[in-house]
């Protein structure tokens, strides 16, 4: 089967400093995987890269086979670690856009959420905190049956309490066919649910292995996290 | 999906633009009141209420092209980008429906200045006769070019379309090309904007040199017929159209080719 993400010898350069360089990897179908890695590491780089919003400078991206385009935006459910919200828009407004743009959004799945959330879908998103809005963005991108997910620091601005039952949404939501990533650096609060953990570190892979191996080997991922990025 | 992104296109700038209408036209009826009850037209309220109508006038033709500038800029190469660009829609749609949303805007924008003129001067317009003598001049128009009026006045819709758009696609063009810049990207955008208008007037100084067009002198001269000058006109006419379409498709492929293959977001 495919890969639902391939890269060979990626490299992205910002002039003449390099976010990416000579990155190869493969993930699979069907698991939850954590780009881990310190802050500047090049993880956001490499998500933007996957979603088209940076062209790389050399080599290669492949989203279930296909050059980053049309066909993958379909497939790839995207949250950014920034806000893309338009201010004017109410919750409601931004969920008729999904629907109107992705034939993969369920827009009960997203009302559903938000009342658990207790957001109001009435509210203008100018008046929502930054929290808010994060679990907002978030809740659009969990409403999608996608094959991939790309989640930049999903978990960063939300209080404790919401980033536990956004992990929980994110276990329980999504097909057993579909990947996620998730990019952090908050990696005891997610150990628990990856299937698979790539090390990125000054823009090179330092390490790409399954879970299993790295417990096999009588180790946490955060212990070897710590072991690998010591300072 | 190109429909859909021009109603999401619709809905952001009316929200700004329809209040703005609704102000101007609300002023010009209250200034028309003003002078209805002011003994002479340099009262101070008149005057007042005069430089307040302008003032709303200029505000709304500023804001028109500050919203078409801003709605491309903001929504596609800002951090609302990370939404537009991961829509699963083809670039050129994004770029058509803020063009196509833009010059609805530039023709609602004249077309309400237009309408506030006509209450002020209401009075002026249907009670002194100016009305008719529209008419009749509008009519000795189509008496004297016949079966051509039309296609003169089409000529001139067509032209002052395609003036607009490349006026706002160079802009696109522009900014698109200030953006392949790592660093100072607005400034590279003020730079590309000069190179740009250079390079097409540049163009424009060359095709009207190239013997056997030098068309604009031959219609001066052949004013005093006026047969042989409405063949000139339609000449003319069809040359700015032909051109500034072409540079307007040049400056479109240029922005597309940029989003499309040299898209970086900060």
């Amino acid at each position: 089967m495919t890969p639902v993400l391939e890269c060979n010898g990626l490299t992205k350069a910002f002039g003449r400093k390099k976010a990416l360089s000579d990155v190869s990897l493969k993930i699979d179908h069907g698991q939850i995987v954590g780009l881990l890695g310190p802050n500047g590491s090049g993880k956001t780089t490499l998500i933007k890269l996957a979603n088209a919003l940076l062209t790389p400078s050399a080599g290669e991206i492949r989203i279930a086979g296909m050059t980053p385009g049309l066909s993958t935006k379909k497939i790839i459910s995207y949250l950014p670690e920034r806000n893309y919200l338009n201010d004017w828009m109410r919750v409601q407004d931004i969920i008729g856009l999904f629907s109107d743009f992705y034939e993969d959004f369920k827009p009960e799945k997203a009302y559903d959420m938000l009342k658990r959330l207790n957001i109001s879908a009435n509210d203008r998103l100018k008046t929502l905190s930054k929290g808010t809005k994060e679990k907002v963005q978030l809740v659009l991108v969990m409403s999608r049956e996608a094959e991939l997910y790309l989640l930049d620091e999903p978990i960063g601005g939300v209080d404790p309490a919401a980033r536990d039952y956004i992990l929980e949404t994110i276990i329980s939501n999504y097909n057993p066919e579909a990947t996620v990533i998730i990019s952090t650096h908050l990696i005891s609060d997610i150990e628990r649910v990856l299937d698979y953990v790539v090390f990125i570190n000054e823009g090179r892979v330092v390490l790409s292995s399954s879970v299993e191996d790295i417990r096999e080997q009588g180790k946490s991922v955060d212990g070897l996290f710590r072991e690998v990025f010591r300072c | 999906m190109l429909t859909r992104l021009i109603k999401y296109e619709l809905k952001a700038t009316g929200r700004v633009l329809l209040p703005l209408y609704a102000v101007l036209l609300v002023f010009a009826a209250i200034s028309k009141l003003i002078f209805a009850f002011s003994d002479n037209s340099y009262s101070v309220p008149a005057v007042i209420s005069t430089m307040i109508y302008i003032m709303i006038l200029i505000g709304m033709f500023v804001m028109t092209f500050v919203v078409m500038i801003q709605r491309f800029y903001k929504n596609l190469l800002s951090d609302e980008g990370y939404l537009m660009f991961t829509l699963p829609t083809m670039t050129w749609k994004h770029i058509t429906s803020k063009l196509l949303v833009s010059t609805i805007w530039n023709i609602g924008s004249s077309l309400a200045a237009i309408l506030s003129i006509v209450i002020l001067a209401f009075d002026e317009i249907f009670f002194t006769g100016l009305l008719p003598k529209f008419f009749r001049l509008l009519g000795e128009f189509f008496n004297s070019f016949g079966l051509n009026s039309g296609l003169i006045i089409l000529e001139f819709i067509l032209a002052g379309i395609i003036c607009m758009a490349s006026g706002m696609l160079i802009i696109y063009a522009s900014i698109a090309l200030g953006h392949l810049f790592n660093q100072h990207r607005v400034l590279a955008s003020l730079g590309a904007f000069l190179a740009l208008s250079t390079v097409s007037q540049i163009l424009f100084f060359c095709v009207t040199s190239l013997p056997g067009l030098d068309s604009l002198s031959e219609y001066v001269d052949s004013l005093d017929n006026l047969q042989a000058s409405a063949f000139m006109f339609h000449w003319v006419m069809w040359f700015i159209i032909i051109f500034f379409g072409l540079l307007s498709a040049g400056y479109f492929f240029i922005t597309n080719y940029i989003l499309n293959k040299r898209l970086n977001l900060e």
